[in-house]
């Protein structure tokens, strides 16, 4: 990335606008398409999916339900009904195939709002970073499990952002738009990444998920990077990227958990260094011990700013 | 926090049922601590059903705030039902009509125009101007006619929620103005029936008890009235004596199960049309077990029957009507004893259990009671024998029962047809606004009668047509022939309270050749189906007098200005009359007799007559010294309502037909009402018995003066089929009727946004059975559809009402399902009253 | 972004570094219990559901065990057909994301198929419930007898009209009017064994506030001690005395008198014989009666 260059401006000028944000579209489209497909209901009376992503059901028969509550529901001592254990398999399972975390970037609408605190706070250039572990995530994930232990309620369901503004887009907000904004807030002015990347129980889940997860990005090409850093500017996991980019020794596919799948990192390079293939995948071009890749000073650096 | 969303809620929930309602509401966020302060209090009567409860009505900014049960008012002792309890609200809906509106075209009244506001000039004008062209078009086809056969091509459709002034008014406008006999009230929808029966067996119109029959019975018997939903004050008095009565005893019979059902010892479900054969039954068993009291009716009664086989009263070309062998007869002929009882042989037990499916035991208990010369009865009726294709005879087949055993003008002992208006008594019968009627039981027919109705009205001799009018069924065919072009309709919704909207009463309002107008307050399915709507004062809105179903009259000031243009019905009778030159509208022999009304307008002949302008303006007051509004006497300079009723006051006092003596005006406004025949300030409790009546000769015990011979007619009638009856392709009966909730068509109690959120829909009440084997179930969409129109409403199968199978109940007071349009219109050949009790449907999922 | 867990390791690292890493755990840990804690608390604020919050049919009495098995996903209030259920919205006194109906707004129709029960996937709404009639949502208490009109002798019984379980879960008590003397009074009156609490009553009562409200059953319902019974009930259950009847009485009676054990106690067989008359039906009798006057 160039000094005053925003992430991305290279790709754009290499690849065009619309190329450099493919995977950025898709992923919007996506996930206002799955909301759209909610609201076709109430809105237009088309009811093809009923419910939300808590749990619903698509044409009268194809039943989805978080699996993350279920488990709050054994926790509180409640066997659900077959319908809904089915609807938590059907997702596990497809989870399980496409990354667990590809429910954060493909779905979950607090995504938006918290790629657009991203966004403004690289436009503004705030630094301000609370010290937080993204380990805080399993505590929390602890807590949301054992909290129906404790109380024999869904104690997280009365506070838990993700289904609280999802279930407010389809059902009437109340006064949850205060918590979107709340969650803006803080992942412009508290930390970058704060609330997806360090707290979120919910990516915690979806990231444990997501560790044997099938679909994967890879660093196929990373023979052809230039250093630019635009990937790691826009990763929502910068971690995540390092391994599978800059050492040799690592397979190039990235097989963390907590990739989000998002694409975003295509999107940005200039050179086509990343692309989706499976977690078995090893094709590496050209071929790793042609071309080294070198020492690079970032590798070392604290990624964050 | 809480408290105060969760009010805010509510406040919003009702004020969004009101909105849906169209409904403001006034003072609901006004305070409520200190409303009582200077609140004007004055008695008024509701102007609801015919039970005649009063009450007082709070007056404060010119507006109606407040309401209460007058505690002081005998008939209802400070209670209201839950209408009454809304009363102060009926007039303060949001689309309340306030200016005349016509339907216009490029500036011009256009019978397929839209409707425009415009002043009350020009909707009197373009009125004037119709009126006209009928009346002189009726004058060249009455030339050469004797009076007995004149005809008009105007005509008006009244109410018996008209004050009796308003009737009184409008029947002098039609029959001596116009010489139209063609005015008739909606109560011939209502008790026509009860009137043509109390004519024939009494000579005299109205019951001969009162409310005392209430505490004085041992046992009631309904015959076709849910006095429970219908006359609730009433029946609260009925329920009370049954509570503290020892050995009380509570005989519903009806072709459902109703809510009165819930206090019957017996409750009993006939066939409809049955009850003809019932009573003829029981008459039977009284004779056959010699239980007839000798006594009475060898002194007080005649025997006679009536022609039979007497059709349906439907259009003459109606096969029914060309089968019929004595159409519309009922000229009765004397019999004896023996005739009569012979007559009744048929009527066994076993007969009609298998005919009405009233198990013979229950058809024994019941003759039983009526035999049993030690329990007082009180046999209470309403729509279900009115409103009945023989509804005279059947009227007529309850008296005989009472006659038979001598029951009858006593307290606690006596028939007792319950009116449904508040003033079907004081004004459509008593004053007569019937096509056939004068005031005070004359009849158009009589000479002597209108005679006496000429002289006192100062007319030209042989001013008043003799033929019988165009009766409310009539009135619509004629409009639809185009034998009627003027139509004024006042204080009713005929559009959809009326019979068989589709085929008979629409296409004549629509009809090119007619001009309708229709007085409203609110935008009715009438209002909607006129040409000229004329806004209207309602209830508090103006002075007024109404007369309840015990002979009961009760007056009442004006409380509060009607809004914007809105005046009067009365106003508008008398107003319209102005714009009439005597030689418009009589023709040159009739003034040549009186030739001092040349010249003159109808308002001078009729009402600046010399009588009813006799008492001049004045400040109305109470004796408190509250002072009161009078619009009429200030727009006409005179107190017209006094002078209408000290006129008309003439007719009972003075008139051919004894016993009809009213008090002065000024008594009135003294009391909660007097119960006429008032004497020397006495009111009549019992009529025709010696003691109670002051009519009644001392030592004849009792005297149906009514009757030359002073002698009750006992008139066998037999059993004969409705019109209509549940057959293959319409497979179900239907009845139609009220619900405790709403009054008639709904046009006030649904803009009570309260009453609107207790019952806003009809719903069709049906068996679960009949409802399963149609495929539905409650609360399902159900089409019903008669071979005259349908509708569509949800289904009830526990509701209020529990059907028996092959029956079902839809209440006529949603003005988004027109049930009345599935109803046909046929009537009692006699007293032309429709039949909305037997129709048959067929329901199906929507 | 994370210095902890990203740096590389200082030069006398090892053991600062696993300080730093259990210091960075404790404070997570102590960090999430403490929101845990706060959770908790607010869970059992939000367990007492607010009086004019009532449950669609089938949901458990305990609004605890209901939020344990709700998973607050709508589709109870999809397949409502008349609009009555809503979810509550963040902010609304009842647990957010739970569907729930005021039934002074828009009550429960109590439909046959009961379809909000059938789209529930969780059974948080209870499949067992087959009958609608026999749902138990709350309970209708006329719980203002001051300002309900029938009371007072007005003729209202809106209530009763518009119950759906009709004649069984509301009936009209009768009695006398005392204050009229002429009139009756018919008081509606709920039955719990009946009552749905669907909420129709209170939607249609013609008042300003309600006088009859449905209420949750605990709030609704009291209870007779455990250590008590209604003998006359507990008979008439069981069809037969409890303990074995008594063997027949016998008493020491003047002539003309007899005893019912179980019925009007002392009868006597005609009270002219029992005392006498205070006068003679022959008048000289008394008027030459000894003793003087």
């Amino acid at each position: 990335m160039k000094p005053g260059a925003h992430p991305g401006a290279e790709a754009i000028a290499a690849k065009g606008w619309l190329a450099a944000h493919r995977y950025l579209l898709w992923r919007r489209a996506t996930q206002l398409g799955i909301l759209g497909l909610f609201l076709l209901g109430p809105w237009f009376g088309w009811w093809l999916v009923k419910g939300n992503i808590a749990s619903s059901l698509t044409l009268d028969a194809l039943p989805l339900t978080d699996p993350l509550l279920i488990a709050q529901q054994f926790a509180a001592g409640h066997w659900p009904l077959t319908t809904a254990l089915i609807g938590a398999l059907i997702v596990l399972l497809f989870y399980l195939l496409v990354g667990g975390r590809v429910y954060c970037a493909w779905v979950c609408p607090i995504n938006i709002v918290t790629d657009a605190a991203e966004w403004l706070r690289r436009r503004l250039k705030i630094r301000g970073q609370m010290r937080l572990s993204p380990h805080i995530r399993y505590w929390l994930l602890g807590a949301v499990i054992l909290l129906p232990l404790a109380t024999g309620a869904l104690a997280w369901e009365l506070v838990n952002p993700v289904t609280l503004v999802y279930r407010g887009l389809i059902f009437g907000m109340g006064v949850a738009w205060t918590v979107v904004i709340g969650l803006f807030l803080f992942d412009l002015l508290i930390g970058r990444r704060a609330w997806c990347g360090h707290l979120c129980p919910m990516g915690a889940f979806y990231g444990l998920l997501g560790e044997g997860a099938l679909l994967r990005i890879s660093a196929t090409r990373r023979d052809r990077c230039d250093d630019c850093l635009d990937c790691f500017a826009v990763c929502p996991e910068q971690q995540v990227i390092r391994p599978s980019l800059k050492d040799a020794d690592h397979t190039p596919v990235i097989l963390a958990g907590h990739c989000t799948n998002c694409g975003r990192c295509i999107d940005v390079c200039a050179r086509d260094v990343f692309r989706f293939t499976t977690r078995f995948s090893r094709t590496t071009f050209p071929p790793a011990e042609v071309e080294k890749p070198h020492q690079n000073p970032i590798h070392q650096q604290e990624v964050s700013t | 926090m809480k408290q105060s969303r969760r009010e805010f809620m509510k406040t919003h929930a009702i004020a969004a049922t009101a909105a849906a309602a169209g409904i403001t509401l006034p003072g609901l966020t006004s305070a409520k601590a200190n409303a009582d302060d200077g609140i004007r209090w004055d008695k008024v009567p509701c102007r609801f059903c015919g039970t005649g409860c009063s009450v007082l009505v709070g007056e404060k900014d010119g507006k109606v705030v407040a309401t209460q049960g007058d505690p002081d008012a005998p008939v209802n002792r400070g209670l209201n039902c839950i209408k009454g309890y809304f009363l102060s609200k009926i007039m303060y809906g949001a689309d309340r009509l306030t200016q005349p509106l016509l339907r216009k075209k490029d500036g011009k009244y256009a019978k397929d125009g839209d409707f425009e506001p415009v002043s009350w000039d020009e909707a009197f004008d373009v009125m004037a101007e119709k009126w006209k062209a009928a009346i002189k078009q009726s004058m060249e086809e009455n030339k050469g006619k004797p009076v007995e056969e004149i005809t008009s091509r105007v005509g008006m459709f009244g109410s018996g929620q008209w004050t009796v002034f308003e009737g009184y008014a409008a029947s002098k406008l039609y029959k001596a103005g116009f010489r139209s006999n063609n005015i008739d009230p909606n109560a011939r929808h209502c008790m026509a029936s009860a009137v043509g029966a109390f004519i024939r067996a009494f000579g005299a119109d109205e019951p001969m008890g009162c409310y005392d029959d209430l505490e004085h019975a041992d046992a009631f018997v309904l015959w076709g009235a849910n006095m429970a939903e219908n006359h609730p004050v009433l029946w609260s008095r009925l329920t009370d004596t049954r509570l503290t009565k020892e050995e009380c005893e509570v005989h519903v019979l009806s072709t459902f199960e109703h809510r009165s059902f819930e206090l019957a010892d017996h409750g009993v479900i006939f066939k409809p049309q049955t009850d003809l054969a019932i009573l003829n039954y029981i008459a039977n068993y009284i004779v056959q077990n010699d239980a007839v009291n000798w006594d009475f009716v060898n002194q007080h009664v005649n025997f006679t029957k009536t022609p039979t086989d007497i059709g349906y009263g439907l259009r003459p070309e109606h096969p029914l009507e060309q089968a019929a062998k004595n159409p519309g007869k009922g000229k009765l002929e004397g019999i004896d004893f023996e005739a009569y009882k012979k007559a009744l042989e048929p009527y066994t037990a076993e007969y009609v259990s298998e005919l009405s499916g009233v198990s013979v035991e229950s058809l024994e208990r019941l003759a039983k009671l009526y035999a049993d010369p030690k329990k007082k009865i009180v046999s209470y009726w309403t729509m279900g024998f009115n409103q009945h294709v023989r509804g005279v005879w059947v009227n007529g087949l309850m008296y005989n029962v009472h006659l038979l055993t001598g029951k009858i003008s006593e307290p606690g002992n006596g028939p007792f047809s319950l009116t449904g208006q508040p003033s079907a008594c004081g004004t459509a019968r008593e004053v007569g606004t019937f096509a056939h009627r004068l005031p005070a039981d004359l009849v158009v027919k009589k000479k002597e009668h209108r005679d006496f109705c000429e002289k006192q009205w100062q007319l030209p001799e042989g001013t008043l047509p003799g033929k019988v009018g165009y009766h409310a069924v009539l009135q619509s065919r004629m409009l639809k022939d185009g034998k009627l072009n003027c139509y004024w309709v006042s204080t009713n919704n005929n559009m959809q309270a009326g019979p068989n909207i589709n085929e008979e009463m629409y296409p004549g309002w629509r009809n090119p050749d007619n001009f309708i107008v229709v007085s409203e307050a609110y935008p009715t399915v009438s209002a909607m189906a006129a040409d000229l709507i004329l806004p209207v004062a309602m209830w508090a809105e103006k002075e007024g007098a109404f007369g309840n179903a015990e002979r009961r009259t009760q007056f009442w000031r004006q409380q509060v200005k009607a809004p914007g243009e809105s005046r009067s019905d009365l106003w508008q009778f008398v107003e319209f009359s102005k714009r009439f030159k005597t030689e418009e509208v009589w023709p040159e022999e009739l003034l040549a007799k009186k030739p001092e009304v040349r010249g003159k307008t109808l308002f001078d002949v009729l009402y600046a007559n010399g009588v009813v302008n006799k008492y001049p303006k004045q400040t109305v007051t109470d004796s408190r010294g509250n002072e009161y509004l009078s619009d009429e006497m200030d727009h006409f300079g005179f107190y017209l309502q006094k002078g209408l009723y000290e006129e008309y006051r003439v007719f009972g006092k003075d008139g051919p037909k004894k016993g009809h003596d009213l008090a002065e005006f000024d008594a009135y406004h003294k009391t909660r009402g007097l119960r006429w025949p008032v004497v020397d300030g006495k009111e009549t409790l019992w009529r025709y018995r010696e003691g109670y009546d002051p009519f009644v000769p001392k030592g004849a015990g009792i005297a149906f003066y009514g009757r030359p011979d002073n002698r009750a007619n006992i008139i066998f009638a037999p059993y004969e089929p409705p019109a209509e009856a549940p057959d293959e392709d319409f497979d179900l009966w239907l009845t139609t009727g009220r619900i405790l909730e709403h009054w008639h068509t709904g046009s006030m109690t649904l803009r009570v946004p309260e009453l609107y959120r207790s019952a806003p829909h009809a719903l069709v009440y049906m068996h679960p059975k009949d409802a399963e084997k149609r495929g539905l179930k409650r609360g399902d969409e159900a089409k019903i559809a008669s071979r005259r129109g349908e509708i569509a409403c949800r289904v009830e199968t526990k509701g209020r009402n529990k059907m028996p199978e092959g029956m079902a109940f839809i209440p006529f007071f949603d003005a988004g399902r027109l049930v009345n349009k599935l109803v046909l219109d046929a009537t009692d050949p006699l007293s032309k009253e429709t039949d909305f009790k037997k129709v048959a449907v067929k329901i199906m999922p929507a | 972004m994370d210095k902890d867990n990203h740096s590389p390791p200082r030069p006398n690292g090892v053991n600062r570094g696993r300080r730093d890493f259990i210091v960075s755990a404790l404070r997570s840990a102590v960090g999430v219990g403490l929101a845990a804690t706060l959770l908790a608390v607010h869970q059992r604020r939000a367990d007492a559901l607010p009086a004019s919050a009532i449950r669609p049919p089938g949901a458990n009495a305990d609004d605890n065990i209901f939020q344990g098995a709700c998973i607050r996903c709508g589709l109870c209030v999809r397949d409502c057909p008349y609009d009555t259920l809503k979810l509550a919205q963040l902010g609304d006194p009842v647990a957010t994301g739970t569907p729930y109906f005021e039934a002074r707004t828009i009550p429960c129709e109590m439909c046959d198929d009961i379809p909000c029960l059938k789209a529930c996937p969780t059974g948080a709404l209870d499949p067992a419930l087959k009958e609608i009639e026999n749902a138990r949502m709350g309970l209708a208490v006329l719980i203002d007898q001051e300002a309900c009109i029938a009371f007072q002798g007005l003729r209202c019984e809106v209530c009763f009209n518009v119950c759906p379980v009709r004649g069984e879960a509301i009936t009209l008590d009768m009695r006398h009017n005392p204050r009229s003397g002429k009139h009756a009074l018919f008081i509606p009156v709920v039955h719990s064994d009946a009552c749905t609490g669907c909420g129709k009553c209170e939607q249609a009562c013609i008042l300003e506030e309600a006088a009859i409200k449905v209420l949750p059953l605990k709030l609704a319902k009291g209870a007779l001690g455990a250590h008590y019974r209604l003998g006359w009930q507990q008979k008439a259950r069981a069809g037969e005395a409890l303990v074995t009847p008594d063997t027949p009485h016998q008493y020491n009676l003047p002539s003309g008198a007899s005893y019912d054990h179980g019925g009007q106690g002392l009868m006597l067989d005609s009270p002219g014989d029992a005392e006498a008359p205070p006068f003679s039906s022959n008048p000289l009798d008394t008027l030459n009666r000894k003793g003087g006057i």
